[in-house]
């Protein structure tokens, strides 16, 4: 099973890292939307709960764009067959997870010193700034993972993956909003519970769509 | 089983208008918020409905991925459907509500928010569900985000309410444990929570056997 998921991951990091289609979206998408927030606030710096939700919406869209990616690749290309053929539906299902979770990390990583550059917003605690950021984008890779797989089987992309994933991920965007702020206030000591709520939550999801899983991916 | 369904609507049906009586009459109101804390006694049947119909839309859809049986695709829609109508009267009991507290009909208190997130998850899974061509594949597909719906709902519904300081009063019981109402209050608002429950049965019922004697009836002419 293992050596299974490790081909599978092997396969979608060597084709995104050929065509870089995913990350390139992604890495734009965040890019002009910070230079664009930056450039439209003009240097002034914002209060802590408004640059933890311009944060977090950017960190959403970059998401929205690449995530559901690696499922809709497959079956653009058509290799959804031949990837069921080799595999189990549980192995695709940790493979992908995986992927979706180191591509977003990337992402979220990246994107995070380019908004604290151009915004100016510095955290106070910086590890639980760094904590709450890794485990806000586990959190919307995991729920993504099995909503791409849902909308690349509907057969209609974009604007359906929006609308099925943004009801899930408004819990997680709101607890992740209410912890960046209170990293960026220094009149507030981050509460451990929302952490833990975030990490508690992507369990679920991970769990809830290993099971299902199977019943959207076989035909 | 016809029997048991008769004996239900009785119930219900005597049990509806005392539970009207109770609530609008024989209840004191609450001290401090007068006439207008009625509402509680329709307010919090009809959210704990709204979460009822999650529970029952995750469970049909468990048995329709385990049985393949069709009726049941039939009852989870069904059961998203109550909690599509349930849900906004909850978003509209609770605005009015709102707005006699707190003098503004909405202002993103935690409880609120997981009322509309509820809302659009159930709007999400009509938009799929519509959006799906294939009958086994809208079946199958449905039924997972509608299990995934209901397994992520007792965090939004439950868990952030207590994270975050919220206005919403405590209804039932608060932190402590402790329920702040008055006796006959508890009293009518448990009789309210029996009568909403019932009759949301009693209409996922209805639906339900609409539903399948709709699927006899397509089966039949295309036999024909």
């Amino acid at each position: 099973m293992e050596n299974r998921i490790i081909k599978n991951l092997r396969k979608d990091f060597l084709v995104e890292f050929r065509n870089r289609s995913a990350v390139n979206i992604s890495f734009a998408f965040a890019g002009i939307t910070t230079l664009s927030v930056s450039l439209a606030t003009g240097g002034i710096r914002l209060q802590p709960d408004i640059q933890s939700i311009i944060l977090w919406i950017i960190v959403f869209f970059s998401g929205m764009s690449g995530l559901a990616h690696i499922f809709i690749r497959e079956e653009e290309e058509k290799t959804s067959l031949f990837l069921s053929l080799h595999s189990t539906p549980e192995e695709i299902y940790i493979s992908k997870l995986i992927f979706n979770i180191a591509f977003f990390l990337v992402i979220c990583f990246a994107v995070t010193p380019l908004f604290v550059f151009f915004l100016q917003a510095l955290p106070v605690h910086l590890i639980f700034f760094i904590l709450t950021v890794a485990a806000g984008s586990i959190a919307i890779a995991s729920v993504s993972t099995i909503l791409g797989a849902i909308v690349s089987k509907a057969g209609n992309s974009g604007t359906l993956f929006t609308v099925i994933a943004f009801p899930l991920m408004l819990p997680v965007l709101w607890i992740s909003i209410g912890l960046t702020t209170s990293c960026f206030d220094p009149s507030v000591q981050p509460d451990c519970r929302g952490l833990l709520f975030l990490l508690a939550f992507s369990g679920v999801i991970i769990s809830a769509s290993y099971l299902s899983f199977r019943f959207v991916w076989t035909e | 089983m016809k029997t048991i369904r008769l004996l239900f609507f009785i119930i219900m049906l005597v049990l509806m208008p005392v539970v009207f009586y109770m609530a609008l009459v024989w209840v004191p109101p609450a001290m401090g918020l007068g006439e207008a804390s009625r509402i509680l006694y329709f307010h919090v049947p009809v959210a704990w409905s709204s979460v009822l119909a999650f529970i029952m839309s995750g469970y049909y859809s468990i048995r329709y991925l385990s049985g393949n049986d069709r009726r049941h695709e039939l009852f989870a829609y069904n059961a998203a459907y109550m909690g599509l109508v349930y849900s906004v009267l909850t978003v509209i009991t609770g605005s009015i509500w709102a707005h006699i507290s707190w003098n503004m009909y909405w202002n993103w208190d935690p409880r609120e928010t997981s009322a509309v997130i509820l809302l659009l998850i159930y709007v999400a899974y009509f938009s799929l569900y519509s959006s799906l061509q294939n009958r086994e594949t809208r079946g199958r597909i449905s039924a997972v985000y509608l299990i995934i719906a209901a397994v992520v709902m007792p965090f939004f519904v439950f868990i952030i309410p207590r994270i975050y300081m919220s206005l919403h009063p405590d209804v039932v019981f608060n932190t402590a444990k402790k329920s702040g109402l008055e006796l006959s209050m508890k009293i009518t608002l448990i009789a309210s929570m029996a009568a909403f429950t019932m009759l949301y049965f009693f209409i996922l019922g209805l639906m339900n056997r609409t539903s399948v004697l709709k699927k006899i009836v397509e089966e039949k002419q295309n036999d024909d």
